[in-house]
C-alpha cells in the first residue's frame, strides 16, 4: 500500500499531534488542577502549573453542599429527572411517530420531514418566549415538570428524527416476512421491528437526555426555587456570583462532566452515527 | 429579430436609468445636510471665485482639505460658476457637526452634479446588464453618497469605466489600443477625485497578468499576441499616471512632495481619535451592506441591499466566468476594505458596481433555477397509506403540535404587537390573540411604535395593555435592520466551522497515516472537547481567557516579564479568541467523520495515483480530497448550523464579562437587554428561523446531492 513510514515522518507526525494535543489539554487543565487546590476565590491570581497544595478538600466540600443548601446528590437528581424525564417523554410519544415516517408513504410526510428537521436544528432559544408565556398560563412554569416540557420541546423533533433512521434500517423482509405470517401491523412492529431499534433508540435518547443535562440558560428563565435546581443551573448561578470560588466551580464541573465523557469515549461511534443527520430523501 | 432584442435591452437600460434619476433626485430634496457637504461645497465656491477672477495661482495653491485631490471638487466649482456669488461657508473642523443651513441654490445644483454623475454609473453599468443598473440604481448606499455634495459620485462613475474599458478592449481584437486608452484616461481622473477608488488600477493589472499566466491558456495566448504584454502594461500605466497629474492642479507646482503630503495625511487620520473612537469592527463595511442606510427613514422607496449582498455571494461564481475582472474587482476592493483602517461608510462606493453585477448574475441564475420540477407521479405516496399510519402519527403529532407548533405560531402573533413585561397580564390573558385578530382583521389601526427603542431602557413602553404594530418590526429586521448581528453571525459560523473543518481533517489525516504510534491514545484524547459538555467547555475557556483575571491574564503577572497584546481591546483580535474556543469545541466531530470517511477510500486508489508519479500533495489534492470532502460535507454543514446558534459560549463568556458587543441572534434574542422584551425577542426569533430554514433547505440540497456522489 503506502510507503513506510520514515523515522522523521514518525517525528513530524507525533510533534503535530503533541501541539494539537496541548491545544486540547491545557484548557481543561487550567480548569482541572483548581479543583484539587484549596479553596481559591475567584481564578487564581497568579499563573501556576500545578496546585500548591493538592486535595481533595473541595470534592467533600461539593458533594455536602454543592449550592447554597444543596446536597450534590440533590442537584443531581434534579437533573436526571428533568432531562430523563424529558427524554423518557421524546422517546416514548415519537417512538410511533418514527416509525410511520419510516414505514408508510403518506401525503404530506416529505414536509413532515423537513418540519422534523428544521425543528431538530432550532436553537433552543427559539421557543423560549412562547413556552414561557404558555407555562405561566398553565401555572407550570416554575415546577419541574414545566422544565421537562421545555427540554422535550427542544429534543423530541431531534428524537423522532433520529429513531426514523432507525427504523428504516430494519430490513422489510422482515416485516413482510411477520405479515404473511398473520401477524397483525401492532405486532410486527413490537416483536420484530422495535427489538432491532432498540439501541439506536437508546442511543437518541442518551443525546436527549444529555440536551436537558447540560442546559442551565431556560432553567433559570423558568425555575425560581432553589429547591428546583438542576446541575447545570448550579453551576451557572455560582458563576453569576462575583465572589464565586474557582475551586468549587472546577470540581462541580468535573463531576458533572465525568459520567458524560466516560459515555462519550464509549460510545463514539454510535453517537457519531446518530449526529450526522441523514437527508430528508430516503 | 436580433434587432428587436437589442431594442428591448435599451429599453430596460434606460428604464433603469430612469428609476435610478428618479430615486437621487428624489434624496436630492429629501436628505438633510450631512458631514462633509458643507467642506466640498465652500471648496467648490473659493474655486468657483477663482476661476471667474482667472487666479490661476489661487487654483493651484488651494490647499483647505488637501487630503483629498482637488478635481471633484473644482467641478462642483464650475457647477456654481453661473450662479450669483453667496458669502462663503466659514471653514471647520471636518469632525464638526453638519452645518446647519447652505447658500442656495448653490447647494442644490452642487448636488444635482453629484446626482448626474451617479446616474451616469447606473447608465454605464446597465448597458452591459440592465438588471445589475437596476440593483446599484435602488441601492440605498449609492443613493446617499451620490445624492450629496461628495467625493464619490465622479471616481465611481469613473472607476467603472475604467473596468469597463478594459474588458472591452479584452473582447475587441482590432481596436483595443483605443480602449485601453480610454480606459487609462478614466483611472487618471479617477485616482485624481479620490484615491481609494484607484484601487480599479490593482484589479485591471491583476486581470491582466492574470490572463498571460493562466496555466493553461498562457501559451495559446501568447502565440496569439505574440507580442510583450508588459510594454501594453507600463504605457497604460504611464499614461494614467500622467492623466492624474494633468486633472491634479494642485500637484503641478511640486509634484511629489504635495503628493506624499496629501497622501501621507490618511495613515496619520487613520490612527486618530476621531476614526478610532468609532470603534468599528474590521468587518465594518460588511455591515454596512448588510442593510440599508439606517438614519433617514421615509427618503428611501426600496430597501433592498441586504438581498443584493446575498444574491452577490451567491452569484460570485458565475461573476468569475463570465465577468472575470468584476469578480477580480469585487475581491481585491473587498479585501483593500477589509484592511483600510477608515470603516466610513460611503466607502463601500468602491465596490457597489461590481457588487450589483454579481448580484444581478447571482439572480439570474436562481430564477433560471427556478422552474416548476414535472410533476412526479410517486405512486407510493397514497391516502391509504394515510389510512395505516394515523394512528402510529397521533399521539406524536398532538403532543409536537402542543409544545413546538402552537409555541412556533404564538411568536409569531407575539412579533406582531408590543408585547412586553408591562402587559405580561393583558398578554397571557389572551391580549396577543386579541390585539392580532383585531389587526389583522382591520379593526384596529397598527400602533406606530419603533420596537427597537426599547433598546434605550429610559423609553421602555409604559402602557399594561398589548398593542397591534402590524409587521413594523419583521419587516425592518428582513430588510437588514440589525445587520452587525447578522453579519457578526454569519462571520462567526462560517469562520468557525472553516477553521475546525481544517484543523479536524489534518489531525484525521495524521491519525491516517499508518505506523504512527499511539493512534489510539491520541483519538480518545482529542475526542474530549467534544465529550465535555458545551457548557463547561465554555467555563474552561472563560477560565482561560477572561479579561483581567483568566489564566492567559495573569500571564502577565509573572516574575520575568511577559508581554501579551490586549487581546479584548478589538472586535477583530476579540473574535479571534472566541473563535479560537470554537475551534476546540468542533474540531473533533469533524475529525471522527473524516476519520470515518478515510476509512472508506480503499488503498487502491493511491496506488494508481502512485503508479502515475503523485506526489504526496498531488495525492491529498487530487484523490483524497475529492473523495474525502462528500463525506466530511454532512458534518460540516451541521457544525455550521450549531455554530450559527452557538449560544451557551457566548452567554458564559458574557456573565463576568459584558464588553462582548457581538454575539450570535441566538444570544441576542435571549440576551438580558431585552429584559422582558417578549415582542422583540419573537420577532428576533422569527427571522433567526426563516435564515435556518433556507440554510436547511439548501443543507438538504447539497446532501443530497452529496448522497448521490457517494452511491455513484
Amino acid at each position: 500500500m503506502r510507503r513506510q513510514i520514515s523515522s522523521w515522518e514518525q517525528v513530524l507526525h507525533q510533534f503535530g499531534l503533541t501541539l494539537v494535543g496541548l491545544f486540547v489539554l491545557l484548557p481543561i487543565w487550567g480548569m482541572v488542577y483548581l479543583a484539587f487546590e484549596g479553596g481559591t476565590m475567584g481564578w487564581p491570581s497568579t499563573f501556576r502549573l500545578w496546585p500548591e497544595e493538592p486535595t481533595l478538600r473541595v470534592f467533600a466540600q461539593v458533594w455536602a453542599q454543592a449550592s447554597q443548601s444543596m446536597p450534590f446528590l440533590a442537584l443531581l437528581k434534579n437533573s436526571i429527572l428533568v432531562s430523563g424525564g424529558s427524554a423518557l417523554i421524546s422517546v416514548a410519544l415519537g417512538t410511533s411517530m418514527a416509525y410511520a415516517f419510516a414505514r408508510y408513504r403518506f401525503p404530506g410526510r416529505k414536509m413532515g420531514l423537513f418540519t422534523l428537521l428544521v425543528g431538530a436544528l432550532l436553537p433552543p432559544v427559539a421557543l423560549m418566549t412562547p413556552l414561557y408565556v404558555l407555562l405561566t398560563i398553565l401555572k407550570l412554569r416554575t415546577t419541574l415538570l414545566g422544565l421537562m416540557i421545555v427540554y422535550t420541546a427542544f429534543s423530541m423533533p431531534f428524537c423522532v428524527w433520529n429513531m426514523r433512521s432507525a427504523f428504516q434500517s430494519v430490513p422489510k423482509d422482515l416485516e413482510e416476512a411477520a405479515f404473511l405470517d398473520g401477524a397483525s401491523a401492532l405486532r410486527t412492529f413490537w416483536r420484530i421491528s422495535l427489538p432491532i431499534a432498540i439501541p439506536s433508540i437508546a442511543v437518541a435518547a442518551l443525546i436527549a437526555f444529555l440536551i436537558g443535562y447540560s442546559e442551565f440558560a431556560m432553567g433559570w428563565l423558568f425555575v425560581d426555587k432553589s429547591a428546583n435546581v438542576t446541575l447545570a443551573m448550579a453551576i451557572s448561578g455560582a458563576l453569576g456570583i462575583s465572589t464565586f470560588s474557582g475551586s468549587l466551580l472546577s470540581a462541580l464541573a468535573i463531576l458533572m462532566s465525568l459520567p458524560v465523557v466516560a459515555l462519550f469515549i464509549l460510545l463514539q461511534h454510535y453517537l457519531l452515527d446518530r449526529l450526522l443527520f441523514v437527508s430528508v430523501g430516503d | 429579430m436580433k434587432s428587436f432584442r437589442v431594442f428591448v435591452y435599451v429599453l430596460c437600460a434606460l428604464f433603469a436609468t430612469l428609476i435610478a434619476l428618479n430615486l437621487r433626485l428624489r434624496a436630492v430634496e429629501q436628505l438633510p445636510i450631512d458631514y462633509d457637504e458643507d467642506d466640498y461645497l465652500g471648496a467648490a465656491q473659493r474655486y468657483a471665485q477663482a476661476i471667474r477672477a482667472a487666479d490661476w495661482q489661487e487654483i493651484t495653491e488651494y490647499d483647505y482639505n488637501y487630503e483629498h485631490p482637488p478635481l471633484t471638487k473644482l467641478i462642483y466649482g464650475f457647477a456654481i460658476l453661473g450662479l450669483p456669488e453667496a458669502p462663503l461657508i466659514p471653514e471647520r473642523p471636518s469632525t464638526d457637526a453638519p452645518a446647519s443651513s447652505l447658500p442656495e441654490p448653490h447647494f442644490d445644483v452642487a448636488r444635482k452634479v453629484s446626482a448626474a454623475f451617479g446616474t451616469l454609473e447606473v447608465l454605464a453599468l446597465a448597458l452591459i446588464n440592465p438588471l445589475a443598473g437596476l440593483l446599484l440604481g435602488i441601492h440605498t448606499w449609492q443613493i446617499k453618497y451620490t445624492s450629496q455634495i461628495m467625493l464619490e459620485p465622479l471616481p465611481a462613475l469613473t472607476s467603472l469605466l475604467t473596468v469597463l474599458f478594459y474588458h472591452r478592449a479584452r473582447q475587441s481584437k482590432k481596436r483595443d489600443a483605443l480602449w485601453l486608452g480610454l480606459s487609462a484616461l478614466m483611472l487618471g481622473i479617477t485616482a485624481a477625485s479620490k484615491y481609494t477608488y484607484a484601487v480599479v488600477g490593482v484589479v485591471v493589472l491583476v486581470d491582466w497578468l492574470w490572463a498571460q499566466y493562466q496555466p493553461h491558456q498562457a501559451r495559446h495566448a501568447r502565440a496569439e499576441s505574440g507580442r510583450p504584454v508588459w510594454g501594453q502594461i507600463i504605457a497604460w500605466g504611464l499614461f494614467a499616471i500622467l492623466i492624474f497629474f494633468a486633472f491634479n492642479p494642485r500637484l503641478w507646482a511640486d509634484p511629489l512632495e504635495r503628493l506624499s503630503q496629501s497622501v501621507l495625511y490618511h495613515g496619520g487620520y487613520a490612527q486618530s481619535e476621531h476614526v478610532s473612537r468609532a470603534g468599528f469592527p474590521i468587518w465594518q463595511q460588511l455591515v454596512w451592506l448588510a442593510g440599508p442606510v439606517p438614519w433617514h427613514p421615509g427618503v428611501f422607496v426600496v430597501m433592498l441591499d441586504l438581498y443584493v449582498l446575498i444574491f452577490a455571494v451567491a452569484g460570485f461564481k458565475s461573476l468569475w466566468t463570465r465577468y472575470r475582472v468584476f469578480a477580480l474587482w469585487l475581491l481585491v476592493a473587498g479585501l483593500f476594505l477589509l484592511l483600510w483602517p477608515t470603516k466610513w461608510p460611503q466607502y463601500v462606493l468602491t465596490l457597489t458596481a461590481p457588487l450589483s453585477l454579481s448580484a444581478a448574475v447571482g439572480l439570474q441564475a436562481a430564477l433560471k433555477k427556478i422552474r416548476i420540477p414535472p410533476r412526479k407521479v410517486i405512486s407510493s405516496v397514497s391516502w391509504r397509506e394515510l389510512r395505516r399510519a394515523w394512528p402510529w402519527l397521533l399521539p406524536g403529532t398532538i403532543i409536537l403540535a402542543l409544545i413546538a407548533f402552537y409555541p412556533m405560531v404564538y411568536q409569531g402573533a407575539m412579533s406582531l404587537t408590543d408585547f412586553n413585561t408591562m402587559s405580561i397580564r393583558d398578554g397571557i390573558n389572551g391580549g396577543v390573540w386579541r390585539e392580532v385578530w383585531l389587526g389583522i382583521t382591520g379593526q384596529t389601526e397598527p400602533l406606530a411604535v419603533d420596537l427597537w427603542q426599547y433598546f434605550d431602557r429610559f423609553r421602555r413602553p409604559t402602557s399594561t395593555d398589548v398593542h397591534y404594530v402590524g409587521f413594523s418590526s419583521l419587516r425592518s429586521l428582513f430588510a437588514g435592520g440589525i445587520p452587525d448581528l447578522l453579519v457578526f453571525n454569519i462571520l462567526w459560523a462560517v469562520l468557525s466551522v472553516v477553521l475546525q473543518a481544517a484543523l479536524g481533517v489534518v489531525v484525521a489525516l495524521m491519525l491516517n497515516r499508518e505506523g504512527v504510534r499511539g493512534r489510539g491514545f491520541w483519538r480518545t484524547l482529542f475526542i474530549l472537547p467534544w465529550a465535555i459538555p458545551e457548557f463547561v467547555g465554555a467555563l474552561i475557556w472563560l477560565r482561560l481567557l477572561e479579561p483581567g483575571r483568566g489564566w492567559l491574564a495573569v500571564i502577565e503577572n509573572m516574575p520575568f516579564d511577559v508581554w501579551l497584546p490586549d487581546f479584548w481591546a478589538n472586535p477583530g483580535t476579540r473574535l479571534l479568541l472566541l473563535l479560537l474556543a470554537a475551534a476546540w469545541y468542533g474540531f473533533p466531530f469533524i475529525m471522527l467523520a473524516a476519520t470515518a470517511g478515510l476509512k472508506l477510500i480503499s488503498g487502491e486508489v493511491y496506488e494508481a495515483a502512485a503508479i502515475d508519479g503523485a506526489g504526496r500533495w498531488q495525492q491529498f489534492r487530487y484523490v483524497t480530497w475529492p473523495l474525502l470532502w462528500p463525506l466530511v460535507m454532512p458534518a460540516v454543514l451541521i457544525r455550521l448550523i450549531f455554530a450559527f446558534n452557538q449560544f451557551y459560549l457566548f452567554y458564559t463568556m458574557q456573565v463576568n464579562f459584558p464588553t462582548i458587543t457581538h454575539a450570535t441572534l441566538s444570544y441576542y434574542a435571549f440576551s438580558p437587554t431585552f429584559g422582558g422584551q417578549f415582542a422583540v425577542s419573537a420577532a428576533i426569533n422569527i427571522f433567526t428561523v426563516v435564515v435556518l430554514v433556507v440554510l436547511i433547505l439548501w443543507f438538504n440540497r447539497r446532501s443530497q446531492a452529496v448522497e448521490g456522489v457517494t452511491y455513484a
